[in-house]
């Protein structure tokens, strides 16, 4: 009679347990999401900021957009979970950064990180979610460095700043076919993880392809004053200067290069502050013929219709928040299709368990025309966890605008070649 | 009375990581920590002596960078990395006070902030040091030999022990015949040195102590972040905070470096969660304004207000 009592009694608990276990899903889903949103960097860290929350929305509403999620509510396969972020501003110090993530995941139980553009904070904030177990999504980040200390739990979308470089004496190469003299080049970056690191790439690929440096500069992109690094850059008259510069920097340097009437015959621009939604309006016509890499530009909307649906709608949700329309650049839509990889990979993990969205990232596989890059689709090396589906594209600042010029069949101007005399 | 007070406290930061398990508390009493360290470190020499420094960043750098290249490149265990790191500091705080002592006044103070400045960008530019990219540590191999741990508790304890060290070495220091020539420097370095005082030598001695202490904060906080940068461990808006965190809490006393972390630190927190991710710097406006609060109202800083307040207290009685 009490083996029966002690049996029953079992029955009903691990019944009851059972019952808890495959629980209803939960009714949100907690992303969080550390990105610079004051100091210099606050303009990008807004951006993000907007854009990650519009891909939210998208993902959370019934929208016509073949984007992944975009159909439906919410996520599927979590019962229509709805997904929210929570934003950390990370002030562009790796010591806030790591603490922040650390908070997000320990106190605001999110599923999963996003994070965080510079490439310094990425370093320690990553290491925070590695060593707490919880999924990072790196969508902005592109020091090459990051994908090779063997981490489990981090996964980055973008690529790197070698593959950019190299594409830069690519596109050299193909302009001399073309007929222009290119001898020589010259770079010009800031001194921080970005620009140094852009550097030795530059530099290991201008040998391999047989570019002389006339003049490497490297300067401070808090600095208020450029006219001595300006001055050496002229003097040493490079055909080609490579730069890689934040937003404000971008913009002095370009006003500096003007004062002292210092005009190469092209600029290529490592994005950044060269492609931030600052730089045109700030400069008008002094920022015509710029070339930059970029992930993205708004002129793919000519062979991919998503592009311009959902620029036009985070045009509208910057103008909610902030008062006046942003068009998507590079580093925002780069945001948005990473909250969408992290989303997809969620919902096909069908959990918020850690190691199952880890798995689900792992087996990640979007085609390209889901997504609003020129990328050939989002894939992770299963070791270094580097997206291999990703390429970059160079556009050319013409007429106010970034215009695609290549590669050529993705291009939808002709390059202007050389840059003009300013104010022309 | 005081007794009591101290040991209350002793036990409830030997309690707190125990009883607050999560990361995120326990890495904010870890900065309090870290910054009571380095408050403490500034004192002997700001506060005790008197010699205003905005440079202690290079001292912070020397040990976070000296440990690190040590374990890089020969694989030296950051323990000993620290002492070097510490040693090191010390030997480039003599260096830098022999010259930099004969500046009285607010001229010492503006030679220690053009010193940070150029470790700064003299470590950017060099390659060997990891230059602007920065130096990373591996994650795997933690241990007490190693100075690495999996959790915080480690950190929290080790920072705990070396800020009561500090702590310790600065009671007994100035209750020696240091602290009377370094309080009489202070004062009025003439009188001080008509009556016999050796005040380079006593100044050069506060400066060591102070460098050392806080290059031993360096390795700790290289070993807690395992990576490190210009930007993160040698920019003047450290040399600043740490400075702040003296100045405010009361300086040349014992407890008012402590009382300055335990406060700014839980501020800066606690306005960037509230405020931070809404984008618009709201919190950072609110942490400069609360400090500019303090600093007019009280300017013998957060000691002078407890000081007031039991006075009053014991008015009433």
């Amino acid at each position: 009679m009490s083996r029966r009592l002690a049996l029953t009694l079992a029955v009903l608990a691990v019944s009851l347990v059972s019952s808890r276990a495959p629980a209803a899903p939960p009714a949100e889903v907690v992303i969080g999401a550390v990105y610079p949103l004051s100091g210099n960097l606050a303009k990008v860290g807004n951006d993000i900021k907007d854009a990650i929350e519009l891909a939210a929305e998208l993902v959370n509403d019934d929208v016509d957009i073949p984007v992944p999620l975009g159909k439906g509510r919410g996520l599927p396969n979590l019962g229509g979970a709805r997904v929210r972020v929570v934003f950390a501003d990370h002030q562009s110090s790796p010591e806030k950064g790591l603490s922040e993530a650390e908070r997000l995941i320990s106190q605001e139980k999110v599923v999963a990180v996003m994070g965080s553009y510079n490439s310094n904070v990425t370093a320690t904030a990553s290491q925070a979610a590695e060593r707490l177990k919880t999924p990072f999504l790196n969508a902005d980040s592109t020091s090459p460095l990051l994908t090779s200390r063997g981490f489990r739990w981090f996964f980055r979308t973008t690529p790197t700043d070698d593959e950019f470089s190299e594409n830069f004496f690519k596109f050299l190469g193909e302009m001399k076919k073309r007929g222009k003299t290119i001898k020589s080049v010259a770079l010009f970056y800031e001194n921080t993880l970005f620009g140094t690191d852009v550097s030795k790439f530059e530099k290991k690929y201008a040998q391999q392809y047989g570019y002389p440096i006339v003049a490497d500069v490297a300067y401070d992109a808090k600095s208020t004053n450029l006219n001595a690094e300006i001055q050496r850059l002229k003097a040493a008259s490079p055909d080609v200067l490579l730069q890689a510069s934040y937003t404000n920097d971008a913009i002095l340097s370009t006003k500096t290069m003007k004062e002292l009437d210092f005009r190469p015959q092209a600029i290529l621009a490592m994005d950044a502050g060269h492609v931030s939604s600052e730089y045109v309006p700030s400069l008008g016509k002094d920022a015509e013929s710029v070339l930059s890499r970029e992930v993205w530009a708004l002129g793919l909307g000519a062979k991919k219709p998503i592009v311009r649906q959902v620029n036009e709608l985070f045009r509208k949700k910057t103008q909610a928040a902030r008062g006046q329309p942003i068009d998507m650049d590079g580093t925002s839509a780069r945001a948005f299709v990473g909250m969408l990889v992290l989303a997809d990979a969620i919902n096909r993990a069908g959990s918020t368990d850690a190691e199952k969205i880890r798995a689900a990232l792992e087996s990640t596989d979007l085609p390209g025309d889901s997504l609003i890059m020129p990328w050939r689709g989002v894939k992770f090396d299963p070791k270094t966890h580097q997206n291999t589906l990703g390429s970059g594209i160079l556009v050319q600042i013409q007429d106010g605008k970034y215009v695609v010029v290549y590669p050529f069949d993705l291009a939808a101007a002709e390059v202007r070649w050389p840059l003009a005399t300013w104010g022309k | 009375m005081k007794i009591g007070i101290a040991a209350a406290v002793v036990v409830a930061v030997l309690l707190y990581p125990l009883v607050l398990r999560g990361p995120y508390p326990q890495h904010l009493m870890i900065l309090v920590l870290l910054n009571a360290l380095l408050g403490t470190a500034w004192n002997i020499l700001g506060g005790f002596a008197g010699q205003i420094s905005l440079g202690q960043a290079t001292f912070f750098g020397a040990g976070a960078y000296t440990s690190t290249l040590l374990f890089q490149h020969a694989g030296v265990s950051p323990w000993v990395g620290l002492v070097a790191g510490a040693a090191l500091a010390a030997a480039l705080a003599l260096a830098i006070g022999y010259p930099c002592f004969r500046l009285s006044g607010h001229y010492f103070a503006i030679a220690t902030i053009a010193i940070g400045e150029i470790a700064g960008i003299a470590v950017t530019n060099w390659e060997f040091a990891g230059g602007a990219v920065g130096l990373f540590l591996p994650v795997e191999g933690e241990g007490m030999g190693a100075f690495k741990f999996g959790d915080k508790l480690g950190y929290y304890y080790v920072v705990a022990a070396f800020l009561a060290l500090s702590v310790a070495l600065a009671a007994w220091l100035r209750r020696g015949r240091a602290g009377y020539y370094w309080r009489a420097i202070r004062e009025d370095q003439a009188a001080a040195r008509s009556v016999g005082v050796p005040a380079l030598r006593y100044k050069q001695l506060a400066i060591a102590i102070s460098a050392a202490l806080t290059a031993m904060a360096g390795t700790f906080y290289a070993q807690y972040l395992l990576f490190i940068d210009p930007p993160s461990v040698l920019p003047l808006s450290l040399s600043i905070q740490i400075c702040l965190v003296a100045v405010l809490g009361g300086a040349g006393t014992l407890v008012g470096p402590l009382l300055g972390a335990a406060v700014l630190v839980p501020l800066s927190a606690a306005t960037s969660v509230a405020l931070g991710g809404s984008g618009r710097s709201l919190d950072l406006v609110v942490y400069g304004a609360l400090i500019m609060v303090i600093a007019v109202f009280e300017p013998s800083g957060l000691v002078g207000i407890a000081r007031r307040v039991r006075r009053r207290i014991s008015a009433q009685r």
